[in-house]
């Protein structure tokens, strides 16, 4: 019929509907209704929908087969909820999308109607069938068909299943104190709930406490934050842990247990004045300073900046003589016990350095965990024919910011060297957009900033001739545009072509950008004094620990990644961990602190409620056949599975156990099994999508099974176009129900 | 014939495999190429503009214009280029197509007439026989110059190209054909 | 092959312009290898690369057979290639890589081959002869036979084009920041002087010195220009294409601005044979355009 004709899917109804063979059976025997959508014309397109539908009607236990335009629509639910209500169906399969995407809707629609929703099953025949198979209309179709099939199979051994609740302690952990970080820290402690903020550095901040001022309003930077940064160091429901990192995470949702590893800084905040006389005093002074990106150098005994919070003073442990070689001056350990020789900090300020404090651990529970760890600055040296590191007139745009701040090396003058800038060149996406640099997102932020700090020149030096060599210019936020061409009517020159090189003019500390101004098609040679790269954001390195800790993944990017790119940016695949900020992708302080107050407010959903829903679908030990072997306890990566010494039989602690078919698959004695996931349920979907009714050949069948469990759990990656990250991050994505 | 693109991607595909082609499309027309270009800052070549007329399909007007043999196969463009355009590739494609059409220069086709007479761009005189003598080396090197058979070999491949006919080669004055009247353009 | 079994002997690759313009290229090349051990042998019925910005320009249906046949004749010998030309090194290792990479390429090319009883099998390893200095010798073994140190001497370094890009085949690092020249003028006791258009083309390459000489001249010019500017005394380079433009070119352009130029140039292993205590005519130095100073002689 329909494969004679060429098919049209414009003559496809929107709806429709065919009696299942089933339609007879009697109530308490499985009684399936399958649904196949057309998601607009995403499905129908390609697979011929009235075509299944009629297919899934003669399938075994199907009562009614019906297809519609939009199933996750409400008329869509509707067919289902009126089915339910007229006790017609007592299981629903829906044909349709991912798991992914729609499978908490439809599961929704079952429990509403009073159907247990774990007798609902999904069949992907979009990500799995229509999408990749665009051009092959009549295969499509027939793989639809198997994969409704298969579901059908599955759906008439399935079990229900009781979601449990667990306690949620009443506290947050949040990693990295950027203006992320913070803001996510305030709106939880101001909601009434305590706070453990880690921070890895001396001070919070982040990288906006190197900022000048930000665009677009060209406000201070210091006086917008020095305020929340005080907030936050005061705050009574804020345990504030600098100079700390995250040492070990374990527990779930509501429960995570966590370690961190305060490292010393050798001084008695409490006592700290906050004066100077230990700088002073200090021998070592040539330790280039961090904060303003080496451009100005540091003590040993330093603070990272005068607005830092806490207001305290640090020994840098790696270049503090008496920490690293033992000995200052006259002075070592030993004659300082003895109180003998003291090093020249602690004459200087005496009663308050301290250098026998050590490591510390804090043990604590948090309930729900945030992560912002912020970005790096992409390396310059990627692009190696701006030759920064070479000639010191290329500058990051990180050190321009330093050389604009009033607390600067410079106090806030542009110059180098001493020297005044008379023509000063910037340049776009430095590291950014480039796959040759491996990088090929928009850094999102750099078109501003450079907007900004070119203004800043201008403003500062009027005769200065200053110029934007860049590709696109991004003014995508509120008012950005209209900054744009503020800037412009200043003076700065906008000039579109990247530069092809930099090189130094012979005799002369200046030096050549030649670049093509691509809108006259013309090269040019432009001489500079200074050149500022706009460096792009790139995943912060030090994370990895992290993501290892919390089993996170990342984008191919590099950079953290979301449960859902568009309809869920700052949860993870794990409940009750979050990302924020810069450590999800490059952006802007608006938007970061914006999304710092969601995952405030995700996470004060728990907090407040004290409870939390764990996935049932997950690991049951049969006592009966366990024989206490405890092979499962090694795969087990979430450490779910303890062995009771007593009984001798191995237990699941179902808030831990996350699902993912570890223990399953290796025990021995078949008594290790996943709820949801049930051989016999597997292997029937198998069965039916194989048509194997050789139960011999069913055994070998056997590591199969459970490979498809993960699969059917992992889809979620392929389904968002996004990748598992490596090692550990990868394995998250095989939990089933982890989200 | 498609369109300049399509027989880009055709023809130099088969050489560097479709994807190499297909980075024409990539291109954002950052300037970055003509920006270090050495040809760009010396002549009226512009490497961006190229690939900008190669997607417009202006064929015409770039197989006629001077400048695309002004590049010299530098590779800095394509080092440099943040797409990953495979710009040097391209542009060699480009050319191969012009030739094809008979875009093609005396001396161009002059250098396939010195390798299918002595198998070398560069030949060998009697004055560079006396430099070789004087640094001590034999007089010819033992390259298919010296040998008929070797040179055969190499007559054969251009036989069997086309590249012969290509550059209308004269078998029987070992000659470009019509060099009199100054060659087809 | 040679590196891991420690056999010292390469199949020496030509070209046109070493044998057949620069024989002291061939020279000095040949001698400083066999001081090291290394035997280079004559690869009989070699053609032209053939030179991959022309050939590679105007048809590359017929440039990859003939490199195809180059690489088939060194395979033939066993042995793995050594070239003194970046048209050569450029030539021959994309063709070698396009058709390892490629097997349709290689069938509808060894058809062509075989028409002569020849194949392109991918046993053949091209190496570029400063590579051998730096990489298979190494710099401790060469400085043990440096004997005429160039102690003061501001060298110019020149890499050409195709020894360093496109870096993704020629497996050298990042273009932008080279070291392997560097090094071998380093370990002379010269000084290797940084100069604005250091990474320049010389500007004969793709057919553009045919195109146009004298805009081709100009190019080699600003190139001069500026190593001239920092006070080099000369420069140095690894390819025989390259010396063509930079040496001969001193001549034509003298004639077509009516400058006076006589900048230097040396081939690599000619600077190194200097170094080494070869004399200025084994290293074919005094036969060519620009004449050696003192200051590199004495
Ligand atoms: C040159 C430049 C100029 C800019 N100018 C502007 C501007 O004018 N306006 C604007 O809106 N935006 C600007 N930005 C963007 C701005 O910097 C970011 O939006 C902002 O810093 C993001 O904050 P964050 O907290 O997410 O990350 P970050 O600022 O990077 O903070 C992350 C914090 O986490 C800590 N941390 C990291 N890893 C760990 C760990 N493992 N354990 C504990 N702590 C950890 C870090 O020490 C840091 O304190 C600019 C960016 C640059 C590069
Ligand atoms: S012990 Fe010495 S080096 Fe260390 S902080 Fe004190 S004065 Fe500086
Ligand atoms: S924000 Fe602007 S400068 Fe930064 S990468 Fe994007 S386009 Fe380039
Ligand atoms: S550098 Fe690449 S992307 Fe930019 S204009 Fe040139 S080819 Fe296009
Ligand atoms: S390869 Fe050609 S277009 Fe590219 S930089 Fe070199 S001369 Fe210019």
């Amino acid at each position: 019929m329909a494969e004679e004709e060429e098919y049209d899917y414009t003559k496809i109804p929107p709806t429709g509907s065919v009696e299942g063979i089933a339609a007879g059976a009697p109530e308490d025997s499985p009684r399936i209704g399958v649904y196949v959508c057309h998601c607009g014309i995403n499905i129908k397109m390609v697979v011929d929908v009235e075509d299944v539908t009629r297919y899934a009607a003669s399938l075994p236990n199907v009562v009614v087969a019906r297809h519609y335009i939009f199933m996750c629509s409400d008329p869509g639910q509707d067919l289902i909820r009126k089915d339910l209500a007229e006790g017609r169906v007592n299981r629903v399969i829906v044909a349709s999308c991912s798991p992914r995407m729609h499978e908490p809707t439809f599961r929704k629609t079952c429990s509403d109607s009073g159907l247990n929703p774990f007798y609902y099953e999904m069949a992907n025949i979009r990500e799995h069938c229509s999408w990749p198979h665009g051009d092959f209309h009549k295969e499509a179709t027939e793989k639809a068909k198997e994969l409704v099939r298969s579901a059908v199979a599955r759906s008439a051994l399935l079990e229900p299943l009781e979601e449990k609740l667990v306690d949620v302690k009443p506290e947050a952990l949040v990693i990295g104190g950027g203006v992320t970080g913070m803001y996510a820290a305030l709106d939880i402690a101001n909601g009434g709930y305590k706070v453990h903020l880690v921070e890895k550095k001396p001070s919070i901040g982040g990288h906006v406490a190197q900022l000048s001022r930000t665009f677009p309003t060209l406000e201070r930077v210091a006086s917008l934050l020095t305020p929340r940064m005080i907030e936050v160091g005061a705050h009574p429901n804020i345990d504030l842990m600098t100079c700390s990192e995250v040492e070990e995470i374990g527990g779930y949702i509501g429960n995570f247990d966590v370690k961190v590893k305060r490292k010393p800084r050798y001084i008695d905040m409490e006592k700290c004045k906050d004066c100077t006389p230990c700088i002073e005093a200090c021998p070592v002074k040539d330790i280039p300073d961090e904060f303003n990106e080496g451009l100005s150098t540091r003590s040993a005994i330093y603070i990272p900046f005068p607005f830092a919070v806490p207001p305290a003073y640090t020994i840098d442990a790696e270049h503090c003589l008496l920490l690293k070689e033992g000995k200052c001056g006259d002075a070592t350990l030993e004659t300082i016990k003895e109180g003998k020789a003291v090093p020249p900090c602690m004459a200087a300020c005496p009663g308050v350095i301290d250098f026998e404090q050590k490591d510390e651990i804090e043990e604590f529970t948090a309930g729900t965990i945030i992560v912002a760890t912020g970005y790096d600055l992409v390396d310059p040296g990627v692009s190696a024919e701006y030759k920064y590191g070479v000639y010191p007139n290329v500058i990051t745009s990180m050190e321009f910011e330093r050389l604009l701040s009033p607390g600067g090396p410079t106090g806030g003058k542009i110059e180098l060297n001493g020297k005044e800038p008379k023509d000063i060149m910037f340049i776009s996406c430095v590291g950014s957009r480039n796959k040759q640099v491996g990088n090929e997102y928009c850094s999102r932020v750099c078109c501003m900033y450079l907007a900004k700090q070119a203004y800043l020149a201008k403003e500062q030096l009027p005769d200065a001739d200053v110029k934007v060599a860049f590709q696109d210019v991004r003014a995508f936020g509120k008012g950005f545009e209209e900054f744009y061409g503020d800037v412009k009517t200043e003076g700065v020159f906008y000039m579109r072509g990247l530069p092809g090189e930099i090189y130094k003019k012979p005799g002369s500390d200046r030096v050549v950008v030649r670049g093509e101004n691509t809108f006259i098609g013309e090269p040019y040679e432009q001489e500079a004094d200074l050149v500022v790269l706009g460096m792009g954001l790139a995943p912060n390195k030090d994370v990895k620990s992290i993501i290892s800790m919390l089993k996170l993944s990342t984008s191919v990017d590099g950079f953290l990644m979301e449960a859902h790119p568009k309809l869920r940016p700052v949860d993870t695949a794990t409940d009750g961990i979050f990302i924020a900020g810069c450590c999800a992708s490059p952006k802007d302080i608006t938007d970061s602190i914006a999304q710092g107050k969601a995952t405030a407010s995700g996470s004060l959903l728990y907090l407040v409620q004290g409870m939390a829903k764990i996935e049932p679908a997950i690991s049951q030990i049969d006592e009966e056949i366990c024989i206490g072997c405890a092979r499962c306890v090694d795969v087990c990566p979430y450490g779910a599975l303890e062995l009771d010494e007593v009984r001798h039989v191995m237990t699941v602690n179902e808030a831990v156990c996350k699902g993912c078919g570890g223990c399953n698959s290796i025990c021995p004695s078949g008594a290790a099994t996943m709820k949801h996931y049930r051989d016999r349920q597997v292997y029937a979907q198998i069965e039916a999508l194989t048509e194997i009714t050789d139960v011999g050949m069913l055994a070998e069948l056997e590591s199969a099974a459970t490979a498809a469990v993960a699969a059917e759990a992992s889809a979620g990656a392929a389904d968002t176009g996004s990748e598992a990250g490596e090692g550990e991050g990868a394995e998250t994505e095989a939990v089933p129900g982890a989200e | 014939m498609g369109t300049l693109y399509e027989d880009m991607v055709a023809y130099g595909g088969e050489v560097f495999g479709k994807e190499h082609m297909e980075t024409l499309r990539e291109c954002v027309q950052c300037g970055k190429c003509t920006g270090g270009c050495p040809s760009g800052r010396n002549t009226a070549f512009r490497t961006r503009k190229l690939f900008q007329m190669a997607l417009t399909d202006m064929r015409e007007e770039i197989f006629n214009s001077p400048e695309l043999w002004f590049c010299s196969t530098c590779y800095t463009c394509y080092e440099r280029c943040p797409k990953g355009v495979k710009t040097t590739d391209l542009i060699r494609t480009i050319r191969n197509l012009a030739a094809k059409e008979g875009h093609m220069s005396v001396p161009h086709r002059m250098i396939g007439v010195y390798v299918l007479k002595t198998s070398h761009a560069v030949p060998l005189g009697p004055a560079q026989m006396e430099l070789r003598k004087a640094v001590g080396l034999d007089e010819m090197a033992p390259t298919a110059q010296k040998y008929k058979d070797q040179l055969e070999q190499v007559q054969t491949i251009f036989k069997t190209t086309g590249y012969d006919a290509m550059i209308d080669f004269d078998w029987d004055t070992m000659n470009l054909k019509g060099m009199d009247k100054g060659g087809k353009k | 092959m040679s590196e891991e079994e420690g056999t010292k002997e390469y199949a020496y690759f030509l070209g046109c312009i070493t044998p057949n313009r620069y024989p002291g290229i061939e020279a000095a090349t040949k001698r400083i290898l066999k001081e090291f051990g290394i035997e280079t042998k004559e690869m009989m019925g070699a053609s032209c690369c053939p030179a991959p910005g022309v050939f590679g320009s105007f048809d590359m249906h017929t440039w990859l057979p003939v490199a195809a046949r180059n690489l088939a004749i060194a395979e033939e010998m066993d042995l793995d290639i050594v070239v003194t030309c970046n048209g050569c090194y450029g030539s021959l290792q994309e063709a070698d890589h396009l058709l390892k990479g490629n097997p349709k390429l290689k069938e509808k090319t060894n058809e062509i081959l075989g028409k002569f009883g020849r194949e392109f099998k991918g046993t053949t390893k091209v190496n570029h002869s400063i590579v051998v200095l730096h990489d298979v010798i190494g710099l401790d073994r060469l400085k043990e036979k440096i004997t005429k140190p160039m102690n003061g001497v501001n060298v110019a370094v020149h890499y050409g084009c195709h020894f360093l890009k496109p870096r993704e085949v020629r497996g050298h690092g990042s273009s932008e920041t080279p070291y392997i020249l560097e090094d071998l003028v380093k370990v002379t006791g010269a000084k290797d002087v940084d100069y604005k258009d250091k990474l320049m083309c010389c500007g004969a390459g793709g057919g553009n010195r045919t195109a146009d000489s004298v805009q081709s001249l100009e190019w080699m010019r600003q190139k001069l220009v500026s190593a001239i500017e920092e006070g080099c005394d000369c420069m140095v380079h690894p390819c025989a294409f390259c010396h063509l433009q930079l040496d001969r070119g001193q001549a034509e352009m003298n004639k077509a601005f009516g400058t006076d130029y006589n900048f230097p140039i040396l081939f690599a292993t000619q600077f190194l044979g200097l170094a080494m205590g070869l004399s200025e005519k084994e290293c074919g130095l005094d036969i060519q355009t620009t004449t050696m100073p003192e200051k590199l002689l004495k």
